[in-house]
Parts: structure tokens; C-alpha cells; sequence
């Protein structure tokens, strides 16, 4: 598509808000946090591009990463094994003169080589702690139409609690902004504000060429947040077009939401929402169909393949490989890869990472408002 | 450069018995255990046994199978030396023919085997359910100095009589081969999977080529006439799950042991041997609140809102409220709306069932039909499909059919 005048370049940001979720990124990041029973976080905005004819795409990681490495392999299931474009991943660089990026600005100044010599008209940024399925089709031409510098996709929505609570800013930056007649012309950093707000998607669309200028200019001034310090201070010179998104997002920003927009996904209406329009592609594990055998007891469950279910599941989302031995009862949960539920365990309200194992008739119950978290590979 | 062993599939076979459900498709791309088809058993087969070259003989309705096999890369099959290739019937400079026989669609494809220069060749069947490791085949055939191996199963003597049987001394040395006889001296059924020696197989297709009275068939000529030529033939005995799918009731029932691996033996969990498969790339399945599920295997996509019992769901299969589906095998994409009884029977992929309509019956002691309804048909609300029917056309509402 590079002989388009909408091409674009794909840039997905896949350790952006790793902070707000520190259990589930110790082994990981958030590009690669188990989401939706059998996808990871970066499934969806990666997918979402490919769906949209945009098959260049670089994901710049930064800590880690192997896991995430592992899950994109050389990027065939989503279809971007390719000789011109496909995917790109790009470890940090170590010279002496940089350090682990912290913002956006250090970690495009790293590829900078990589972007001049594309040539894509734009380039479309995006993080990977949203789960959604989006057209940026449409955003680019909204985009072109708007003769915007740059735009930012937001969602009406209310800012996440936690946010509310913090009295520092040491877990990322949320923006909110005004807008006059499409345009945005104030942005708002960590605001603690209730009600819904014009939410940054923190989605952008801009040149390629204007990104290179911006990212050359800010670095050499030691700035480090695209958003904070680059965008923020030129809104009066610079046109900056806001996009309204409207469809479903699940946004994980923290360990109780990550819990909820699993569960969320429980609802028809929902579950269509996100997954109806274009199709969400994710590693391939070759598992066998889950077989639900004689005694299972099975409500308001969401469930990948290659489960083995014996026991009592209610209202809860299986990953690939879940074991729910026989008396077992499940309920509230979220059980990501080969958890195994021992026979007469009893949990509730629980999130386990991958490889969890509970003994039998072991029991564990976390509260609605406070799901308990068991850690990768942890036997109960 | 050159292969130990490569492999040759025969999967141009119609499976006239399947009726409805190979109307459009030939009968190894039938779908099979959830989320397989027939022929991710062989091909997942040769790539765990580490054979890494395969020929795929398509003849008989090709399309569906073609586009599945695609570049092989499900299986692993992508190599750049080797890996899978279709190979339908071709014309040459001398004239075209279509494949006549299992020994003729080899012979007409021999120099796709020499491009390999193997030394060994196995054929394997495209229709058949089994988990088998061919290395442990090879490595008999290698240990007997064999030019020809055969995997045989035991059969019980009294349906002894349906099979191609070998007759093999102690030293499992063949000596007579007995092609659905009467008077069964041996119990040792050949499972159509053969081992050969590069050449001798070679020699043999060429042979039976120049021989205008042949049936270019390997169980009528080949193993006859190696018989003839007291050759080193070899049986391999083979222990392990088989299953010839040939039949509408066949079929159904190897569908029916997958839900109970631990008696049947087909285990589809192994780690250690994984049977490989297009995905369907589908979210997680869902059963709602109200939803009754037992003894079942369910895979992603589905929507389960009604009650399933005993019974194997492909991907994308939809039970709304109230129906009721047992003892059935429903494949990718059917639809089973309200109030809808479907039982003992095989809906191919894409069927709509109305509401209220019936499908099949549990089995009594005079009828024990497995009703069928052929891929992407709809049957109205309210029909009424007996247990033996077999169903190429829609059906319209309140309509009966047996």
C-alpha cells in the first residue's frame, strides 16, 4: 500500500502503562498480558492494522520483552511475514549515551534510521493497553479531511479510580482535552476529574516526515513525552485534530479493571462489540478442542480450547489449557494458560497467572472489589 | 539432496459412502473431532515423525482440500527443501489421464518422487483416523531388510473376512495375502499403509504399468505380484488407535470416542503427539448462564445457549435457548435455533436448523440410523428429519422426511 497517498507505518508502544498492572508485567509486558481467553493485549491493536491494509509495522520494546517476542514470533499469524514491511521488532540499543527510553520521544529518537528510510506518507501510533477493534481507515481519512497536523484519537469516558487516589504521577500520564470545533486546543495531564471526559486513546495520526522533524527537535532538547512536552505547548500553532472513537475499548489500568474487562466480555453484547467487526488474530497453539466430561457444571463461561472441565465454572474466563478437576468449584475468576483447579478446590474472586497450580480441596476467595492475584507458575 | 524416506498420500478418494457430507468435497478434508479434518491425522503423522517431504494425490473434488492444505504451514510443512505439495492428475507430452488406480496415481507422479531420490517411500491413506509414528515403522522395515513393508492390525477372526488380510511366519516374514476371503487364515488386517524401497517400488509401478490387465491397484497387483517374486515382504504390527472412516456410521462413532478417550484410546491431548490443524482463528467459545453442557467437546466460536450433551462441536456452532443436541457431530458454522431437538445424527458445516424441528432420533433396538444433513442446507422450522434420512436439498417447514 506504500503507493497510496493514506499508506501508513505502523508504530505499537508495547511497554506504555506497564506500571498500572506491576503483578502481570513482572514476567512480561503489557503488549503481552493474556486478555479475552485466548488473545494477548497487542492482538488487538496489531490486528486492527493489518485489517486496515497496514502491513509495516515496528514495535519498539523496551523491558521485558521475551514473551512478547515469543507470542509475535516472526509475525505470521497476523499475516506480516513479508519482504517489503511486515514487522519489526526493536530491542533497545545500548550506546552510552542513552538509557532505557521513558517516554515516546527516546524510544522513536532509537529508530529514527528505521523511519526516514520508509516510505509511508504517515504514521499511525498506538499503545497496547486498550483491547479494541479499530478502523484506522477511518481515521486517517477523517485525518486527510481535517488537514490536520497531527490527530488524536479519544473515547467519552470517565478516567480510571486509581488515578483519583494517586497523589503522584509516577504511574504514566493520562490525557484529556478540549475541543473546539474538532480541534484540540488544551490538554490536560493526570487531571483528577470525575465524570466522563474527552479520554485520549493516546491513537495518533501524523506524517511521517513532520514525525521525524518533531522527534529530532524535541530530543535534542532532552523532552521525553510526545504528548507533555511536544504537543501540549504548540496547540496554538499547530492544528491537532481530535478523532471520537465510539466503539468498545477495554482499557487495563490496573489489576481490578484487567479483572473486570475480562469479565465484561461475558455479556453477548459486549463480546460482539469487540469482536464483531474485523477479525482479531493471535498465536496459534494447537490445542484440541475443550472437553467438558461427565459431572461439569457450566454458567456464564468464556473458554479457550484445550480445557479439561470436571467441576462447577460460573461466571468466569478460561484460558487455553485450564483444568477444572472433578468437585472443583470456580467461580469469579479469571484463570489464564494450564491453571489447574484441583479436585474440591473452592475459589472465588481469583486471578491466576499462567501455570498456577491449587491443590486438592484447597480454597481461596478474593472479594469483588479486591480479586486476589496468584503468580506465575505458584502452587496453592 | 536426497530424503531417507518420503511420503505419498492418496487422498483422491470420493468416499461415495459418506453421501451427503462429500458432495462438495473429497473425503480426507471431511471435518472431524471438533476441529479437525481427516487428513491432519497422516500429515500431522509424517511431520511428528520427522518426514518433512509429502505428496498429496488429490483427484475427486480437490477445492476444499487444496485451499486447506494451502502451503502447509499448520503442519509445519513449509520447508524450503521439500515440505507438501498437491499433486492432482497432470497432462504430459505423451496424453492425460486421471488417476486409475492407487498404484497408477504413484506411477504417474514418479518423478516428483525422484526429484527426492528417497530410499525409502511410504503410502499412506488420506482416510483413515490414526495416530501412528511412521519412524518406528521405518526403523522395523530397516531392521528386517525389508523391500517392502506393511502396517497390519489385529481384527477379531469373525470380521476377519472384510479386511485384506497378510498371512506372516514368526519372524512376521509375509507369506500369503488374502484379499477378503471366505476362509480367513490369518487375522492380521492391512491398514493400506505401506513401506517401500525406492527402487523396488519403482520397478514394480513400472511393471504394472506396461500390464494392460491390471487394475493399478496396490492391493490387487503390487502385493500380488511381490508375492509372486518372493520378495522381503514384512507385516508391522500396529497396536494403537485406527479407525477406517468410510461410513456415515463410522464416521459418527470415531466422532462419539473422541469424547471418551480413555476406553477408545484416540487421545487427542497428547502433548507429545499433536494432531495440527487449520485454525479457525474464532474468540473463545461462551455458555451462557442456563446453558447445559456434559460430555462434550466444544471449541472456539461456539454459543452455547441450550443444552449439549454427548456431543462434538466444531467452530462457530450456535445452540440457542431450549434446543436440545445430543449423541450428534455438528461441524463449523451450524446454527441450531430455539427449540430445536437434534439427536444421533451428522449435520455437515453452515446447516441451519429452524425452530422446533427435529433432527434424528436416539437409536431403538429396530432403528439405529444416523440422520444427515449435507454442508450450508436449511431445514425449516418445524420439519421433522428421521434417523435414517439423508439430506442433499433444504428442507421447508413442517415438512417430513425419513
Amino acid at each position: 500500500m506504500v503507493n497510496s497517498n493514506k499508506s501508513a507505518l505502523g508504530i505499537i508502544f508495547p511497554n506504555h502503562y506497564d506500571a498500572l498492572v506491576p503483578e502481570l508485567v513482572s514476567i512480561r509486558n503489557m503488549a503481552s498480558i493474556p486478555f479475552a481467553s485466548r488473545y494477548r493485549m497487542i492482538d488487538f491493536i496489531l490486528s486492527s492494522m493489518v485489517n486496515c491494509d497496514i502491513d509495516n509495522i515496528c514495535v519498539p520494546v523496551n523491558t521485558n520483552y521475551h514473551s512478547l517476542m515469543d507470542h509475535l514470533g516472526t509475525g505470521r499469524e497476523w499475516d506480516l511475514v513479508r519482504k517489503n514491511g511486515g514487522l519489526h521488532i526493536f530491542p533497545p540499543y545500548a550506546e552510552k549515551s542513552n538509557k532505557v527510553y521513558s517516554g515516546r520521544i527516546g524510544t522513536l529518537a532509537n529508530i529514527l534510521p528505521f523511519l526516514r528510510e520508509q516510505k509511508e506518507r504517515f504514521v499511525i501510533m498506538a499503545d497496547s493497553s486498550m483491547a479494541v477493534n479499530f478502523d484506522f481507515t477511518k481515521m486517517i481519512d477523517e485525518h486527510i479531511e481535517s488537514g490536520a497536523d497531527v490527530s488524536i484519537a479519544y473515547r467519552e469516558e470517565e478516567l480510571p479510580e486509581y488515578l483519583m487516589r494517586t497523589q503522584d504521577n509516577s504511574r504514566g500520564f493520562h490525557y484529556t482535552f478540549t475541543i473546539d470545533k474538532g480541534r484540540i486546543n488544551h490538554i490536560y495531564v493526570n487531571p483528577r476529574v470525575t465524570g466522563v471526559q474527552n479520554y485520549s486513546m493516546n491513537i495518533y495520526v501524523l506524517e511521517r516526515e513532520l514525525l521525524i522533524n518533531m522527534v529530532n527537535t524535541a530530543f535534542v532538547r532532552g523532552l521525553e513525552h510526545f504528548n507533555r512536552d511536544v504537543l501540549m505547548n504548540q496547540l496554538s500553532w499547530r492544528n491537532v485534530h481530535a478523532y471520537r472513537f465510539d466503539g468498545y475499548a477495554a482499557r487495563i489500568t490496573g489489576m481490578k479493571s484487567y479483572f473486570d474487562e475480562n469479565l465484561k466480555l461475558l455479556d453477548d453484547y459486549n463480546l460482539n462489540a469487540l469482536f464483531e467487526g474485523a477479525p482479531i488474530y493471535t498465536k496459534i497453539r494447537d490445542d484440541n478442542p475443550t472437553r467438558y466430561i461427565s459431572g461439569a457444571k457450566v454458567s456464564n463461561v468464556m473458554c479457550a480450547d484445550g480445557c479439561v472441565i470436571e467441576g462447577e465454572v460460573e461466571n468466569s474466563v478460561l484460558f487455553r489449557g485450564v483444568r477444572i478437576e472433578k468437585g472443583a468449584k470456580v467461580k469469579n475468576c479469571v484463570l489464564m494458560q494450564d491453571t489447574v483447579v484441583g479436585a474440591g478446590a473452592d475459589i472465588d474472586y481469583v486471578i491466576t497467572d499462567k501455570n498456577v497450580k491449587f491443590g486438592a480441596g484447597k480454597e481461596m476467595k478474593g472479594t469483588d472489589s479486591f480479586p486476589v492475584y496468584v503468580a506465575k507458575g505458584h502452587t496453592v | 539432496m536426497a530424503q531417507e524416506m518420503i511420503a505419498m498420500l492418496l487422498a483422491g478418494g470420493q468416499g461415495s459412502r459418506l453421501y451427503a457430507l462429500t458432495q462438495k468435497l473429497a473425503k480426507p478434508a471431511v471435518p472431524f473431532g471438533g476441529k479437525y479434518r481427516i487428513i491432519d491425522f497422516p500429515l500431522s503423522n509424517c511431520v511428528n515423525s520427522g518426514i518433512d517431504t509429502v505428496g498429496i494425490l488429490t483427484q475427486y473434488q480437490p477445492l476444499v482440500l487444496n485451499e486447506y492444505i494451502g502451503n502447509g504451514q499448520p503442519w509445519d510443512l513449509d520447508r524450503l527443501h521439500g515440505g507438501v505439495h498437491v499433486l492432482p492428475p497432470y497432462q504430459q507430452a505423451s496424453g492425460s489421464d486421471w488417476y486409475k488406480g492407487t498404484a497408477n496415481a504413484i506411477y504417474q507422479n514418479l518423478s516428483f518422487i525422484e526429484r527426492y531420490d528417497p530410499e525409502y517411500v511410504i503410502i499412506l491413506s488420506g482416510d483413515q483416523i490414526c495416530k501412528q509414528d511412521y519412524s518406528d515403522f521405518l526403523r522395523f522395515h530397516k531392521e528386517k531388510n525389508a523391500e517392502f513393508s506393511v502396517a497390519v492390525m489385529e481384527v477379531p477372526w469373525d470380521e476377519a473376512s472384510r479386511f485384506g488380510l497378510m498371512v506372516a511366519d514368526e519372524n512376521d516374514k509375509i507369506t500369503e495375502f488374502q484379499e477378503k476371503p471366505k476362509q480367513p487364515k490369518s487375522n492380521l488386517a492391512s491398514m493400506g499403509i505401506y513401506i517401500f524401497n525406492w527402487d523396488i517400488l519403482k520397478k514394480y509401478l513400472t511393471e504394472d504399468e506396461a500390464d494392460p490387465n491390471s487394475e493399478n491397484d496396490f492391493g490387487n497387483n503390487i502385493i500380488p505380484n511381490l508375492l509372486r517374486d518372493n520378495r522381503r515382504m514384512y507385516a508391522y504390527h500396529f497396536s494403537g488407535y485406527w479407525k477406517d472412516v468410510g461410513t456415515i456410521a463410522s464416521l459418527w462413532e470415531a466422532n462419539m470416542e473422541v469424547l471418551d478417550p480413555e476406553h477408545s484410546g484416540i487421545d487427542l491431548f497428547d502433548e507429545n503427539w499433536k494432531i495440527y490443524s487449520r485454525n479457525s482463528g474464532m474468540t473463545g467459545h461462551k455458555i451462557s448462564a442456563g446453558a447445559e453442557v456434559e460430555n462434550s467437546m466444544i471449541t472456539d466460536g461456539c454459543r452455547i445457549k441450550g443444552s449439549v450433551k454427548h456431543s462434538v462441536l466444531f467452530a462457530g456452532v450456535q445452540v440457542e435457548d431450549g434446543a436440545i443436541v445430543e449423541d450428534a457431530v455438528i461441524m463449523g458454522g451450524s446454527v441450531i435455533k430455539s427449540g430445536a431437538v437434534v439427536k444421533h445424527c451428522i449435520l455437515a458445516e453452515n446447516v441451519t436448523i429452524g425452530e422446533n424441528a427435529v433432527i434424528g432420533a436416539m437409536p431403538t433396538e429396530e432403528e439405529n440410523g444416523v440422520a444427515t444433513v449435507g454442508a450450508g442446507l436449511t431445514v425449516g422450522a418445524g420439519a421433522h428429519i428421521g434417523p435414517k434420512a439423508m439430506i442433499y436439498k433444504n428442507v421447508e417447514g413442517g415438512e417430513e422426511q425419513w
